[in-house]
This record gives structure tokens, sequence and C-alpha cells, in this order.
């Protein structure tokens, strides 16, 4: 695949919140939408096969996200990839790699969709992932850090992987 | 006495909870917001004696704290917010 291809698409109804520290779900105007807190940190994963066109280079994540209340601030997210490659990881415990952040501002109406990127490189970046293998994703929205100061919720809607 | 830290943010979360339930826009940040639940609580610790002395003597001598705070709640409730 080329620079700037679409790898996957997720919607809400492909998420899992975390057990304890888990994003809400929520609907928005028929929408599917997870709901991420101000004042706390919270998680959904996604799981998901890499596609076998993936050619072994870079890869963004791009959030698609609205605020529920804000018209201006910024929103901290993190994203981390887990590779589950064959007869190697035990997914009993976690093994995300290291994840990369995206300060971002919300769109200047509610109901207005933003589009936060993240970029990853080859490699230990992105756990190492490989064409054909199973992986997680872990999105968070980081409430609790100093750059959050967007107020109330934010609904996360969509998400793509796309190669850099 | 102030609301300690976790009291504030705890009436912080709740607001922006609601906002968000409610999807009501709001146009400060959300440190802003909690700065101003600090400043109103602050204006309560400011004005708690005035509020006392403004009820007549039958129910400040009689009303519990808990029922004069209800009665402020009400009272606002319906001149700043309406019937709802």
């Amino acid at each position: 695949m080329a620079s700037g291809d679409t790898l996957l698409v997720f919607n809400a109804h492909s998420m899992t919140p975390d057990a304890s520290a888990g994003a809400t779900p929520d609907t928005r105007n028929n929408h599917p939408v997870w709901d991420f807190d101000a004042s706390t940190d919270e998680i959904v994963y996604v799981e998901a096969v890499m596609p076998r066109s993936y050619v072994g280079g870079g890869i963004t994540v791009v959030l698609h996200w609205m605020a529920s209340s804000a018209t201006s601030g910024n929103a901290v997210w993190s994203v981390a990839f887990e590779r589950h490659d064959d007869d190697a990881v035990d997914l009993d415990s976690d093994s995300f790699a290291t994840a990369n952040t995206a300060t971002d501002a919300c769109a200047s109406a509610t109901g207005e969709v933003a589009y936060t990127s993240i970029a990853f490189t080859d490699g230990a970046q992105i756990d190492s992932i490989a064409a054909g293998e199973s992986f997680r994703l872990k999105i968070s929205r980081l409430g609790s850090n100093g750059s959050d100061n967007m107020s109330g919720d934010a609904e996360l809607l969509t998400v793509e992987l796309k190669e850099t | 006495m102030a609301l300690t830290t976790p009291q504030a943010r705890a009436c912080w979360k709740e607001v922006m909870d609601d906002l968000s339930n409610k999807r009501e826009v709001i146009l400060i940040d959300k440190n802003v917001l909690l700065d101003t639940i600090n400043a109103i609580d602050a204006w309560i610790v400011s004005n708690a004696t005035n509020f006392n002395q403004a009820l007549p003597l039958a129910a400040r001598q009689n009303l519990t704290a808990s029922q004069k705070t209800r009665l402020l709640m009400a009272v606002a409730r319906r001149r700043f917010i309406g019937d709802g």
C-alpha cells in the first residue's frame, strides 16, 4: 500500500472499555460514541489484524471525536500498540509499547468532529507488528494531564489507521 | 471552612458530567471552571453570616444548616434556572 492509504477503520461498536478506567458508551444523534471524562484518564481498547497489504512503514492513527459541551480547549489523547505475535505473547498480562500522545483542540462547535493524528514510526513504536498479526490498540484521553484543559467529555466516534 | 481539594474536584466533576450529559455549551476551559467553583465556595464562606442574618428569626433559630442550604438552592434555582 502507498503512503496515506487506509489500513483499518474502527467505529465505537468495535471498542471495549477498560475494566477499571473505561470510557462510557453513549450515543449522539444515533451515532455511537465513547465518552471520555475531563477529570480523569479513561481508556478503550480495539482488537484487529494488521492487513496483509501492510508493507511495514510507519502508521498514523487518526481519532475522530467531538466535545460534549466545549467549543474551545485541548484534549490530550494517548495511543499505544500491543502485538500478539504467534505463540509468543501471553494475553493474561498487558504488553503495550510506549504510548504516543497528541494535544489537540476540539472543534469549534460541539457537534462537529475534530481529527487528531498521532504518528508512529515502524518498529518499536508499533510494538513491531507485522502484516497478518493480531494486535490491540489502547486509546486514552488523559484528562488528568495538565495540557488537557477542555471542559466536559470528549466523544470518540471512529478511528482510522493509515500508512504514514 | 472552605471545601477541601477533593470536595472541590468532586463538585467540578459533577458539574462537567451534568454539562456533558445535557450537551450544554460551556465557553470556559476546565481550569477556569475549577477556579470558579473555588471562588463560589470562598464567596459562600465569606457571606454565610450575612445569609443567616437575612432569614426571619424563627427560621434562623429553628432550621438546620442543611434545611437553610436547600432553601437557598431552591430559591436560586427558581430565580436563575427556572421551574425545571
